[in-house]
């Protein structure tokens, strides 16, 4: 694989494309220098003979700023001859100029330039001189640049005897624009090319090659590249290195919403898990009857559109609500950190439950019969035993909300009222204050608990479980409670589970009713009004994310594949940064898309592909682990015997691989579209007027206390969610039995 | 199927795996360098972790080799990917695709060629036919039994006409019965088709009964390459003898040979040997191997090696008489005992042999 004679080939053939390369470069590049030397001269030359003809001071010095109007960003200064001591003066123009002239007048470069001017010969200096623009400032900059330096005669009314000269300044800024342009266009040509070749003269098998080159190529450019833009933007100011960024972020105004956010993930992770274990226990380890249903009801505020919990939690305890106000008439604010965590626990119990409910099922009842067999009590077993094995489950479910918890940035925004937090604030100073930097420092603020407790969960807790699968699932359940604690339990869940149900019907009565909180007659104008008004962000956001859902899933499906099933280098490297997006706040990532696509050469910011590569980069980390757990579960010889009669990559992927893994596949893909279309912490800083997204929409009506309007989207947007999940669980179940051969065998 | 018959040649193969850790090389295949005949069907036998499924699929192309070349025919092959191999594999867990049925299975292969699909239909049921599957095209590979699952994969295998047929241990998930069955008929389609094949297993027994010749090897090191017989008879080392068969060693000394007879030095007693490995040298430490098979139990004090019976096993056709000795217990097998004198249990005997039964190995050879 790796001959001397290969690699010699192949360095060889990167030096002759390298120099090829770099030739095409700079030849266009001079070549595109010289054009512009030549154009600005002959701009300049024009510019010359339209000197005024009433020769006053008063003229010319109108006269001189309207060189801006034939080179953007140019200056101009008047110089008259003075015969008497055969010398140029200036006289009127720019500030920039003048100082430039008065530090280098006696250099032989000028003296030369003047002497030509004399002669009528216009003139260009040779080198180009550092002039300070902030003299004179205008809408272009205020920094140094460097510049071109001209020197055209100006001639009296004979025609034949100089009369002064105009000194202009071009900076060369405008021509670096494209020359930077260029260079990154050869950049990326030869790193294809390098890429390309390696593959092709070091793999056995370049499809395999080509398909990581890809793929590695997508996740630097969209993870990694916007990532390392916001941590140079943190520690920018005005172009150059200055922790100023950081010394604001880190003063007691921010780190006020720093601890905000701290104790409202300790207060949402606590009551969550505590929530959580009720649920799951009375699933797991109870004979409660209807636990399929229960399971269903708990789970699903997870695929909640983001707003409608708070919203309906405004409708009814706000400070017009149907029960603060006119039923108790009280006077309390459901805004802050009571507000918050009541919404926050509704919203992400579900994932305590879930992760409890996983840890439980796996003890066996057995260990509880042993202990119960020792004459402990019902309740000494469940002290010592049942809940220290579901420790670790417990942890990670505290873990995993309280990451959520400091994430979320929807319900913050609409019920934090005078509460701070850290993901709202980066929010208000981006879109506020267009603090780009601040607002990347926050978010990175934020990424330090976050990553820690995801990095804990994952690394530390998930493999500290004492539960070990012994392959022999008891087929009875020990009842560990007694009626009357089961009666509590279950009493508990389904209050729990009512108050969340009559959250959402009280976003769907907001749908019918004239205005809430004051007029409370039936109305279906809401549903005209919001449609007419939402009908085409109702589309854009379902197209988005239909586009985005194929693409998501494939994309994890092969990624799996390739992690899986395939060695190359960098293994590692491409996991972790796929699953990046997963570890980080939506916020970070939203700025760090503004930051990093608003320029060339990937000027995204505006379009709707920056949304929809915001949707996959976010939703391949959970398709990805789905993969792979699905990948694991399936002989590698199937995959092998089909390359062995003779597919290759692609084939064996297609035929093989994909129908297998199916059901992951179609699970992410419904997952990728429910949270695409409820997205909005990253979403929210891409949307432009072209690209609007429905839960801003929803946002934005809900702050200008158009509750109906609001209403009315967010129950379309359930209606919409609802329906995909549904289809999808149906379309899953129906594929259970390829699912089970697979793991049979 | 007409297909000429092609040759595999491994040249100074070597493969390196990294362990756990990343850190050591563990060597799997160590210079193996043998060549396998046209049409010729070739076991490689070994204990597990000695190289042998490793080999295979550095010729089937999911392995690469660390160092050396594998040629299918004339054509080096070492670094062409699986799909682009005239070769097809037989996997121990068959790799049926679970979500086709057993006719999409074996057309598989043929659809990759784009053959027509008349063409496929007539020659999917041409090869179910052969594999005595000819009704079972709509069923689910899961809805069949082992030994059917077993011949769809054959059938899968051989329609693409493979120039070279590779079989990991494919009779490992059957039972006894059902594996002898499909031994035979393995063998019997391998012969009819002329094929190339290269068979893994770790079961003596069935490399004896279905090759032409057997690759020993252990430790990733190809130990003797022979026909059945030959390793049988005429293993080359200890670790060879031990593995293709029951076989007692007992330490000699070389003192001498001649033309055809090495005399040795067997406890106090002097016995003849007419054959011995070639690394064998007078004057040396050796090993003498003698098969079950080849000793005769005879009234004490007759014999070269004394003893007591300790159990006598029936097994009908044999009697297996476990005899304990100064060297250690012995096995001597007795066929058809009833025409022979038995010892009983506890009684004191002798163990015999000739020169022309034993052999005799290189000590240090393990």
């Amino acid at each position: 694989m790796f001959t001397k004679k290969r690699i010699l080939q192949f360095c060889a053939a990167a030096l002759i494309f390298l120099l090829a390369d770099f030739w095409m470069y700079s030849t266009l590049s001079s070549n595109f220098r010289s054009y512009e030397d030549q154009r600005n001269f002959n701009e300049i030359e024009l510019f010359a003979q339209t000197v005024p003809d009433e020769r006053t001071e008063q003229s010319f010095a109108t006269w001189m700023p309207t060189v801006k109007d034939i080179i953007p960003g140019s200056r101009a200064l008047y110089l008259t001859f003075d015969e008497v001591s055969f010398d140029f003066k200036p006289e009127s123009g720019s500030e920039t100029n003048l100082s430039l002239f008065n530090a280098f007048r006696n250099t032989p470069n000028f003296q030369k330039a003047m002497e030509s001017v004399y002669y009528l010969e216009p003139m260009r200096l040779a080198s180009t001189y550092k002039a300070d623009y902030s003299l004179d400032p205008d809408t272009n900059s205020f920094d140094e640049i460097s510049s071109q330096v001209y020197f055209v005669p100006v001639v009296d009314e004979t025609g034949y005897q100089v009369s002064g000269a105009v000194m202009i300044l071009v900076p060369t800024s405008t021509a670096t624009g494209f020359n930077n342009l260029l260079r990154t266009l050869f950049i990326v040509a030869a790193v294809f090319f390098l890429g390309i070749m390696l593959v092709l003269m070091f793999t056995r098998d370049p499809m395999t090659g080509f398909m990581v080159l890809a793929l590695f190529g997508i996740v630097l450019v969209f993870i990694a590249y916007p990532l390392l833009e916001a941590v140079r933007l943190s520690f920018m100011k005005n172009g150059t290195f200055s922790l100023q960024t950081w010394k604001e972020s880190l003063s007691p105004t921010y780190l006020i919403a720093l601890w905000g956010s701290l104790r409202l993930g300790v207060l949402t992770a606590t009551i969550s898990t505590l929530v959580g274990y009720m649920f799951a226990f009375l699933i797991e380890r109870t004979s409660f009857r209807q636990k399929k249903l229960m399971t269903t009801l708990a789970t699903m505020p997870v695929i909640s559109p983001p707003f409608s919990l708070s919203l309906s939690i405004i409708l009814l305890f706000g400070n017009n609500g149907l029960i603060s106000k006119q039923l108790l008439n009280l006077n309390t604010s459901i805004y802050g950190l009571g507000g918050l965590t009541i919404v926050q626990v509704i919203g992400m119990f579900p994932i305590a439950f879930m992760t409890i409910s996983g840890v439980l099922r796996q003890i066996d009842s057995t260990v509880e019969d042993a202990s119960l067999d020792l004459s402990a009590t019902r309740w000494q077993t469940f002290k010592s035993i049942t809940l220290p094995l579901s420790a670790p489950g417990i942890l990670s479910a505290w873990l995993l909300v309280f990451t959520n918890s400091l994430a979320d940035f929807a319900n913050p925004l609409l019920l934090s009222g005078d509460y701070r937090v850290l993901s709202t604030e980066a929010y208000m100073l981006v879109t506020g204050r267009s603090n780009l930097g601040a607002g990347s420092a926050l978010s990175f603020i934020l990424l330090m608990p976050t990553l820690t407790a995801f990095l804990i969960q994952r690394n530390w807790v998930s493999k500290k479980s004492f539960v070990t699968v012994t392959g022999k699932p008891s087929t009875n359940l020990t009842e560990l409670t007694n009626k009357p604690v089961r009666t509590v339990l279950e009493v508990g869940a389904w209050v729990f589970i009512g108050f969340i149900a009559s959250l959402y019907l009280t976003i769907v009565a907001g749908c019918f009713v004239v205005n809430w909180g004051i007029d409370y007659s039936f109305t279906l104008a809401n549903w005209g009004e919001a449609l007419a008004r939402g009908w085409t962000s109702i589309r854009d956001t379902v197209t988005l994310a239909a586009i985005a859902t194929p693409i998501a899933g494939l994309l994890a499906m092969l990624s799996a594949m390739l992690i899986v099933r395939k060695k190359f280098p960098g293994k590692r490297l491409l996991e972790m940064l796929i699953m990046t997006p997963y570890a980080i706040p939506g916020t970070l990532i939203g700025i760090s898309y503004v930051l990093a696509f608003n320029k060339q050469p990937l000027l995204l910011v505006g379009t709707g592909a920056i949304i929809v590569i915001n949707y996959i980069i976010r939703e391949l980390p959970v398709g990805l682990e789905n993969g792979i757990t699905a990948l694991h579960q399936i002989d590698p010889a199937i995959e092998e015997s089909a390359a062995d009669l003779g597919a290759d990559v692609p084939t064996v992927f297609r035929t093989i691989v994909l129908p297998l893994i199916r059901p992951a596949f179609l699970s992410s893909m419904s997952y990728t579209f429910v949270r695409s279309m409820t997205a909005v912490s990253a979403i929210i800083f891409l949307i432009s007027a072209r690209w609007n997204h429905l839960t801003v929409l929803i946002f934005n009506f809900s702050e200008n206390l158009r509750f109906g309007l609001a209403s009315v989207l967010s129950t379309i947007l359930i209606v919409i969610v609802l329906s995909v999940w549904g289809l999808m669980q149906v379309v899953v179940r129906d594929d259970k039995l390829t699912q089970k051969t697979i793991s049979a065998r | 199927m007409e297909k000429k018959s092609v040759s595999v040649t491994l040249e100074h193969v070597t493969k390196k795996f990294k362990d756990v850790k990343g850190k050591a090389d563990v060597i799997a295949v160590n210079d193996s360098h043998f060549v396998i005949e046209p049409g010729e069907l070739v076991t490689l036998l070994g204990p597990s972790g000695c190289g042998k499924t490793t080999t295979l699929r550095m010729i089937a192309g999911f392995e690469l080799p660390t160092e050396g070349k594998i040629y299918i025919g004339n054509e080096e092959v070492t670094m062409l990917p699986p799909n682009k191999r005239d070769t097809a594999t037989m996997f121990q867990s068959y790799g049926l695709f679970p979500h086709m049925t057993v006719f999409d299975n074996v057309a598989y292969g043929l659809r990759l060629r784009k053959v027509a699909q008349e063409e496929i239909t007539k020659r999917v049921n041409e090869t179910l036919d052969l594999v005595g599957l000819a009704s079972y095209g709509d069923r689910a590979p899961s809805k069949l039994s082992g030994g059917q699952q077993q011949r769809v994969a054959l059938a899968r295998s051989l329609i693409v006409t493979p120039s070279v047929l590779l079989l990991d241990e494919p009779l490992s998930n059957l039972d006894a019965l059902l594996r002898e069955q499909m031994r035979v008929e393995i063998r019997k389609i391998q012969k009819e088709l002329g094929i190339t094949a290269v068979y893994v297993t770790h079961d003596r027994v069935e490399a004896m009964s279905l090759s032409d010749r057997v690759v020993v090897m252990k430790d990733g090191y190809v130990r003797q390459i022979g026909s059945p017989s030959e390793i049988y008879e005429d293993p080359n080392s200890r670790f060879v003898a031990g593995f293709v068969g029951k076989a007692a060693f007992f330490p000699v000394k070389v003192m001498k040979h001649d033309k055809k007879t090495w005399v040795c030095q067997l406890g106090e007693k002097e016995v003849l040997v007419e054959r011995a490995a070639t690394d064998v040298e007078v004057g040396s430490e050796a090993v003498l191997m003698a098969r079950p098979e080849s000793l005769r139990v005879v009234e004490s004090g007759t014999g070269k090696i004394e003893g007591k019976v300790r159990m006598n096993v029936y097994l009908g056709h044999s009697l297996e008489a476990f005899i304990n000795t100064s060297f250690g217990e012995v096995l001597v097998q007795i066929d058809d005992p009833h025409a022979k004198k038995v010892f009983k249990e506890g009684e004191d005997v002798s163990i015999d042999f000739t020169a022309d039964r034993v052999r005799l190995l290189n000590r240090n050879d393990a």
